[in-house]
């Protein structure tokens, strides 16, 4: 149990220094954005820094969502579920993880790999003039969901060692 | 039409529903039934697997959605501005303003919370806001734990119809209208509302004056320089977000941007920008937007099997075989997204349901911009209707002990039934909804003259004659 | 019900407001459906039901539709020859197109590459020549191009950045409500009748031809090639005969109701056309084919097609404007 323990602290302290990080991507959205603006105003302008924006954007999101679930900040719908017992609670956590969300995420942990390395074979950029190359936004959606595949495997661990403990997850 | 497995889809919705009441996630609970019934198509034959490389290529649509951007960016504002307490001067200098008159702070609230909706988009920092400071002072001032905290809540709830509005941004997305036309159309019926939420307080005031008591020891003298200190904040956000599209800096989503720059600014003018602030503020923004988009992801996965199973003509042939035509379908469509309203979030509605309308509102003629207000407004309840109302979250989450879950509850009351009030006066007078601009007068010589402008080559002279030529014998 | 032996998907790139485009694909449905008895049925999609429009190929070539309808310009990111299917700035007119496309190699050529991506290409429509777009205030030569922000995708927007102008690709929503404030000073969209349902005309009322970047810009409808296979002779040929007519009758719905709806924009809305300077679109002429020119040293594919296009180019040329250019120059100049 102890070792269980150990790799859940591990999957949990990667996801949060990274959704820690990607955080402040959302202030580079902000100023990326507002000087595109100004700069356009200006006369200087170019698709690279309209499509940055939104590259930034899916980073925040994709990257993010492996911190938000250990978070637990994922909208439920609390309902019902507000009476029952932690345990059940517990059990239906495990149970969704188990069979939805772990083939889910490994799934398109898999999918956007074959989709990244298509891109990133035939070299495919923005279909517009002075646009990026399209791998590195493809490349986060493997990335994101792996994460996520990690996240949810600790979520597991964390809830069979308080069901086996008895202690609180 | 519908098929041999038709059946699939309405089943799908029912287990949904069934599976969001065990409390599991809502992104994930979609994402998990999309799995279960994609399965089952595939495996009864009536889905190829193929299908599923369509879902790395919806997740690219929804990466490169640049309107969704508008997410982080007044969220970020908000928190901004509710954590460098920027809200809260505004909501003292108003205060001070009206706390004389009978039900004045109740007044002061509606004010503040038209003023913090007209600057951001998001619901969560103006209901905390106020529930943090307004709140105890009311039940201090013997005002009623119900009509404040309803108070509070509806005009912190005013950030979704007044614009710019996350709602009305997500919704003209999904309409494919004009995020601006969105805006325009909704300004009308939501100046009513916070009209309406005014004249509820005046009536209030004047049958239980117990309820909403006036305050003599507010009776200070107005430090004006205060209020104007108070009050240029959000005029400058307000500037920023409406302003740099009206003067042609910004596009509407980068207009977000300038509206999340300029909060950072004024904070870090009023020396309120810690570093500790604006990391929690972009934390706390990160995890909010990664929430609903993976709301979206998940509904994104729902909605491919669901059409893969035919279920969008399932639910076209629902709602067009209903009786009384239009109107038959807009009050179905209400009473269903107010019933919904009630257990989902409006992201939630708006990217599964309201897709599924499109087609059916193109059918009946029904104008999409008059349509997405007439949405907005109802969605507007969604946020105070228990059990689940991000509204009652928020209050809940800031107001003071002996104001109960119950008083929130009967508080809001009122307050939905003003929205809607709104929602029947929208389908009644549908002219409420102003998007259509006049045509600027022009006169046919103008055309003339400025055709003939610059040194064009004589044939492009002698098309455009031809063509008007032409133009004028169809005239007449 | 008997049910349909095969069901196809169709993931169009176009909303169904785009009528005229959209309806190609119905009417292939529908006249395949026709065609066999009601037993190869083709379900149409619009853009974002089932795949996002500008990933229409990616969806074809991996199977997850059997079919599309989409433009090969939207793709010139995976490679600038995919521009030949649609159209390339001062290219082919509509009659051109379809001649080099169906008669004169220039499928075959096409093919070569579709086949990369397991695709099977045929004609699907085409708009017919564009217009080049709303203006807010008018310009008159190549000076006043230099900064000009325009929404304007592809090749077309190289050209215009070699021209000087910003191209910005914003977001569709955006594109009116920044016209509007002049956040851009110019977009470019479809022909009269689809651009009068846009509404730009309401704020920026100056509206410039011809739409160089595009002449005949032609639709397509993709196949998947293991689709195909599967299909008997009998259907390959019901399909193939319904993508001919729909090819046929988009150009023609759009040679019907954009001069209608030019008629409306003059009479009703008080548009300002204007052709655009001579030395703008000498400058893009050049531009374009210099353009042309590095594209096919860098990439062997973009080369051997334009080895076929540009002499054909050069040739129909000289028999249009011999045949049907002086005739019509004739009668447009004594019109009656
Ligand atoms: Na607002
Ligand atoms: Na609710």
């Amino acid at each position: 149990m102890n070792g269980l323990n150990a790799v859940c602290r591990a999957i949990d302290t990667l996801n949060k220094t990274v959704g820690r990080l990607i955080a402040w991507l959302i202030l580079a959205m902000v100023l990326l954005s507002v000087f595109t603006a100004i700069a356009r105003k200006f006369g200087f302008g170019s698709n690279g820094w309209l499509e940055g924006q939104w590259y930034l954007f899916a980073a925040v999101f994709l990257l993010g969502a492996a911190y938000t679930l250990q978070q637990d900040l994922h909208v439920r719908v609390d309902v019902l579920s507000k009476h029952f017992t932690a345990q059940t609670r517990a059990i239906i956590e495990i149970v969704g993880h188990v069979v939805f969300m772990l083939p889910l995420a490994v799934g398109l942990t898999w999918l956007g790999w074959h989709d990244f390395m298509q891109v990133w074979q035939h070299n495919e950029m923005s279909a517009d003039a002075g646009g990026l190359a399209r791998w590195p936004v493809k490349l986060l959606i493997p990335v994101g969901f792996s994460l996520l595949v990690l996240q949810v495997l600790s979520e597991i661990g964390k809830r069979i060692h308080a069901l086996a403990t008895g202690e609180k997850a | 039409m519908i098929g041999e497995w038709g059946w699939l889809a309405p089943l799908m919705f029912a287990a949904l529903f069934l599976l969001l009441l065990t409390g599991y996630p809502v992104a994930f609970v979609l994402g998990a039934v999309a799995m279960i019934f994609g399965a089952l198509g595939v495996m009864l034959g009536a889905i190829p697997i193929e299908l599923v490389q369509a879902i790395p290529e919806r997740l690219f649509g929804i990466m490169r959605n640049e309107t969704l951007m508008a997410i982080p960016f007044f969220t970020l504002m908000g928190l901004i501005l509710e954590k460098s307490q920027l809200a809260e001067e505004l909501l003292e200098a108003v205060s001070q303003l009206f706390g004389r008159i009978r039900g004045g702070l109740a007044y002061a609230v509606i004010i503040v919370g038209a003023l913090l909706a007209a600057t951001t988009g998001v619901v969560a920092a103006s209901v905390m806001a106020m529930g943090l400071i307004s709140l105890p002072i009311m039940i201090r001032h013997g005002y009623s734990p119900a009509i404040s905290s309803g108070v509070i809540m509806a005009a912190g709830t005013l950030a979704q119809i007044i614009p710019p509005s996350l709602v009305l941004i997500v919704l003209g997305d999904t309409l494919s209208v004009p995020v601006g036309d969105m805006y325009i159309g909704a300004m009308m019926p939501s100046l009513i509302l916070t009209g309406l939420f005014a004249l509820f307080i005046a009536t209030v005031s004047m049958i239980k004056p117990q309820w909403l008591p006036a305050q003599p020891a507010l009776r200070v003298e107005i430090d004006w320089s205060k209020l104007l200190h108070a009050l240029l904040p959000p005029l400058v956000l307000i500037f920023l977000v409406l302003g740099t599209i009206f003067i042609g800096l910004a596009t509407p989503t980068e207009a977000g941007a300038m509206g999340a720059a300029g909060a950072l600014l004024l904070a870090l003018l009023k020396r309120r920008l810690s570093v500790s602030l604006l990391n929690q503020s972009l934390d706390h923004t990160a995890k909010l937007t990664s929430f609903v988009m993976f709301i979206l992801i998940g509904s994104s996965l729902f909605s491919l099997v669901f059409r893969a199973l035919n279920g969008d003509l399932w639910v076209e042939h629902l709602f067009t075989n209903l009786p009384g035509g239009t109107l038959g379908f807009l009050v179905a469509v209400n009473v269903l997204l107010f019933v919904l309203g009630a257990f989902l979030d409006f992201f939630e509605i708006v990217f599964i349901v309201v897709p599924l309308l499109v087609p059916i509102i193109h059918k009946l003629g029904i104008d999409p911009i008059w349509f997405g207000v007439l949405i907005a407004m109802n969605l507007q309840t969604s946020f105070l209707t228990p059990p689940f109302g991000f509204s009652l979250f928020y209050l809940r989450s800031v107001a003071p002990k002996e104001v109960t879950t119950a008083h929130l509850y009967r508080g809001a009351v009122p307050f939905i039934g003003l929205q809607l009030i709104m929602v029947v006066a929208l389908i009644m007078y549908p002219d409420l909804v102003m998007h259509n601009k006049g045509e600027e007068p022009s006169s046919f010589s103008e055309v003339n003259d400025l055709s003939n402008v610059g040194g064009q080559a004589a044939s492009a002279d002698e098309a455009i004659r031809l063509m008007q030529e032409i133009a004028k014998e169809q005239k007449n | 019900i008997t049910q349909p032996t095969v069901q196809w998907r169709l993931a169009s790139s176009f909303p169904k407001s785009l009528d005229t485009i959209y309806g190609a694909a119905e009417m292939l449905s529908k006249r395949v459906a026709e065609l066999t008895d009601g037993k190869f049925q083709i379900r149409v999609f619009a853009s974002g039901d089932l795949v996002p429009g500008l990933q229409v190929l990616d969806a074809v070539s991996n199977g997850t539709v059997e079919c599309g309808h989409t433009a090969g310009y939207y793709y010139v990111g995976k490679s600038k020859a995919f521009a030949f299917d649609t159209a390339l700035p001062f290219g082919l007119t509509a009659r051109q197109q379809n001649a080099w496309y169906s008669q004169a190699g220039g499928r075959e050529l096409l093919s070569e590459l579709f086949k990369q991506y397991n695709v099977i290409p045929f004609a699907g429509g085409n708009t017919g020549a564009q217009m080049g777009g709303w203006f807010r205030t008018p310009i008159n030569s190549l000076k006043d191009m230099q900064g000009l922000k325009m929404r304007i995708p592809g090749i077309g927007g190289e050209i215009m950045s070699r021209l000087g102008v910003i191209p910005q690709t914003i977001a569709g929503a955006d594109i009116y409500p920044a016209l509007e404030r002049g956040a851009i000073d110019a977009s470019e969209w479809v022909g009269p009748y689809d651009d009068e349902k846009l509404g730009l005309y309401k704020v920026a009322k100056h509206y410039y031809f011809p739409g160089w970047w595009e002449a005949g810009p032609q639709l397509s409808f993709y196949v998947n090639d293991a689709a195909w296979a599967k299909l008997p002779k009998a259907w390959q040929a019901a399909f193939q005969v319904a993508t001919v007519e729909a090819n046929m009758m988009m150009l023609a719905a759009y040679d019907a109701r954009n001069p209608q709806a030019l008629v409306r924009l003059m009479n009703q809305h008080k548009v300002v056309l204007h052709r655009y300077p001579d030395d703008v679109m000498q400058a893009g002429q050049k531009a374009a084919f210099a353009l042309y020119d590095e594209l096919a040293a860098a990439d062997p594919m973009f080369r051997k097609i334009y080895a076929s296009w540009k002499p054909f180019r050069r040739l129909v040329q000289g028999w249009t404007n011999l045949a049907e250019t002086s005739l019509e120059n004739f009668m447009y100049k004594n019109a009656k």
